[in-house]
């Protein structure tokens, strides 16, 4: 189900094709939303929940509706949502009013265009471009650019900083990332995810699934040096030095509340949805089931990429509840010196590959 | 150029070893969990030591409480509180000495006195009390006194008082009397015939 087919379907019922394209991109882009903030209500849960174990605690805990947040603590986000929804929605008075209203919008904008090319399933995703992967990482930019109006428009020495960071660190990682990505459309040839993900199927050796991660040594250290500028795309612990808790209160964030802070929140997890997506398409089988041949039609897929999703984003939390915060030097260090030699190796190790085994 | 693998290697290496301590405390949370739920799981409370018999120790001073049926109504810990936290308000009994079921009241104290007035009221701000102990040497009939001590055995010991709002922390310790049990009682007695 994609937009083109929405369009085409309601060409055959008539001419009107301004309308039928309003229509097909509002009937995709509900169901896209309720995704994005579905995610987020259960992400935030299960953070909260993971930090806590990690941590010994338990987390939010309640006994039923009512006084605590329902039995354990289910409600909470609920609850979080709303005190975010009445909070008082404070402008500061000397910052620049039109662009600090304007960057939630940006960022949300930046998030909700990736989360659209994310290939659900063999039939549920949104735009199947034949650029998909290319189109997933330029408007993974998009959102850098709300995050430096943010932090020029508040007026504020830390959202200054936090917008400085993340925009250093976001170009800084964009290369790796991108680097990453190329083995994988070298391997398969394209750079439409449906396809990329179709590469994917059959076997290595009659019992591996033929995912690129399993494919040969190179492609198999490229997912993680995807995955790790992917997790400092998202500006997630290790890489958070933009919102930084400790030095810079809350980094670019640090002059927005209530509502446009809740933006901010659902477009950090749609992120951590888009990054993830990509790197399930990219190197783990997309919506292939793990077990080749079996359990792979229909509804079958969805769960498996969702399965893949879930487990990328809980390794991110892990990676955010284990590891502390690198230092600037550090983070560049790892971006410039560590991350783009490998993955200039990868490239040049893959097309060896190709020539001799492919 | 080794030094550069070697610094590699250290850091995936040691970073998988933080990501296994974290794993381990996350799935045996069950064991290793640290939090109570307070108001529904307490930790136990350990075992006074004090360096002496406990019944000898007379001042331990918990919260007051009051054995309301022993109660004369004689207002003498009223008077004796430094911060008049105790707030007292008693009505003439109709018949001197003898139970009224209707207002659950009690003609005798365990000390045998026979009662005069029905105790309507008898308020303790705990938030107010400065646990002094003056009002319970004047009480008569001993009916007044520190939960804690020798009278643990009179009334459990809660070490914590914690209520969720402010104005439970105003103990009530006489009878709900209805205003229209307090008027009967206030009703003049029918005069004899001359």
């Amino acid at each position: 189900m994609t937009v083109d087919t929405l369009i085409n379907w309601f060409a055959t019922m008539g001419d009107f094709p301004i309308l039928a394209f309003i229509l097909a991109v509002v009937i995709s882009g509900i169901p896209l939303f309720l995704v994005m903030a579905l995610n987020a209500m259960i992400a935030v849960y299960v953070e909260r929940k993971v930090s806590a174990f990690m941590m010994d605690r338990v987390g939010p805990m309640g006994q039923g509706p009512g006084l605590h947040a329902g039995k354990w603590g289910l409600l909470q986000t609920a609850a979080d949502a709303i005190k975010l929804l009445v909070k008082e929605d404070t402008v500061p008075e000397s910052s620049d009013k039109f662009l600090f209203k304007m960057a939630p919008y940006i960022i949300f904008i930046g998030a909700f265009l990736g989360l659209a090319a994310v290939p659900f399933s063999s039939s549920l995703q949104v735009a199947d471009f034949n650029v998909g992967v290319f189109y997933i990482i330029a408007v993974g930019s998009i959102g850098i650019i709300g995050i430096v109006m943010a932090g020029w428009a508040s007026n504020n020495k830390w959202s200054l900083y936090g917008a400085m960071r993340s925009a250093a660190q976001i170009i800084s990682y964009e290369i790796p990332a991108g680097l990453s990505i190329i083995v994988p459309i070298m391997m398969a040839g394209t750079l439409n995810l449906q396809e990329l993900i179709i590469f994917q199927s059959g076997t290595i050796w009659g019992i591996l699934p033929n995912w690129i991660i399993f494919n040969n040594p190179f492609s198999f250290i490229a997912f993680f040096t995807f995955f790790i500028s992917a997790v400092a795309e998202t500006n997630r612990t290790p890489f958070d030095i933009p919102e930084a808790e400790s030095e810079l209160v809350a980094g670019w964030m640090t002059e927005y509340s209530g509502f446009r802070w809740a933006v901010f929140f659902l477009s950090e997890y749609a992120n951590m949805l888009v990054v993830s997506g990509l790197a399930v398409a990219g190197f783990l089988g997309g919506w292939q089931s793990p077990i080749p041949g079996l359990f792979n039609t229909g509804l079958w897929g969805l769960f498996w990429f969702m399965g893949k999703l879930g487990f990328l984003i809980f390794v991110m939390m892990w990676f955010r509840w284990t590891f502390p915060r690198l230092r600037v030097d550090q983070l560049m260090h790892v971006c410039w010196k560590v991350l783009i030699p490998i993955t200039m190796f990868n490239i040049f190790g893959v097309g060896i590959w190709k020539l001799i085994f492919g | 150029m080794s030094r550069y693998f070697q610094n590699i290697y250290d850091t995936l290496s040691t970073l998988l070893t933080g990501m296994s301590i974290t794993w381990k405390h996350m799935v045996n949370i069950k064991r290793d969990n640290v939090t109570l739920q307070y108001p529904e799981e307490r930790w136990p409370r350990p075992e006074r030591n004090i360096g002496f018999e406990h019944k000898n120790y007379n001042v331990i001073r918990s919260r007051l409480h009051v054995d309301i049926d022993d109660c004369i109504g004689c207002l003498k810990c009223e008077r004796a509180c430094p911060v008049d936290c105790i707030k007292i308000d008693t009505i003439k009994s109709p018949t001197r000495g003898e139970d009224i079921p209707d207002v659950k009241h009690t003609g005798e104290t365990s000390n045998g006195t026979k009662k005069a007035l029905v105790v309507s009221r008898f308020t303790i701000d705990m938030s107010e009390c400065c646990y002094c102990n003056l009002c319970t040497y004047p009480c008569p009939e001993e009916c007044i006194f520190m939960v804690g001590g020798p009278n643990s055995s009179k009334h459990p010991i809660d070490y914590e008082f914690s209520e969720f709002d402010r104005t439970d922390l105003i103990y009530q310790f006489a009878k709900k009397l209805s205003t229209e049990q307090k008027d009967g009682l206030q009703k003049p007695l029918p005069k004899a015939k001359a």
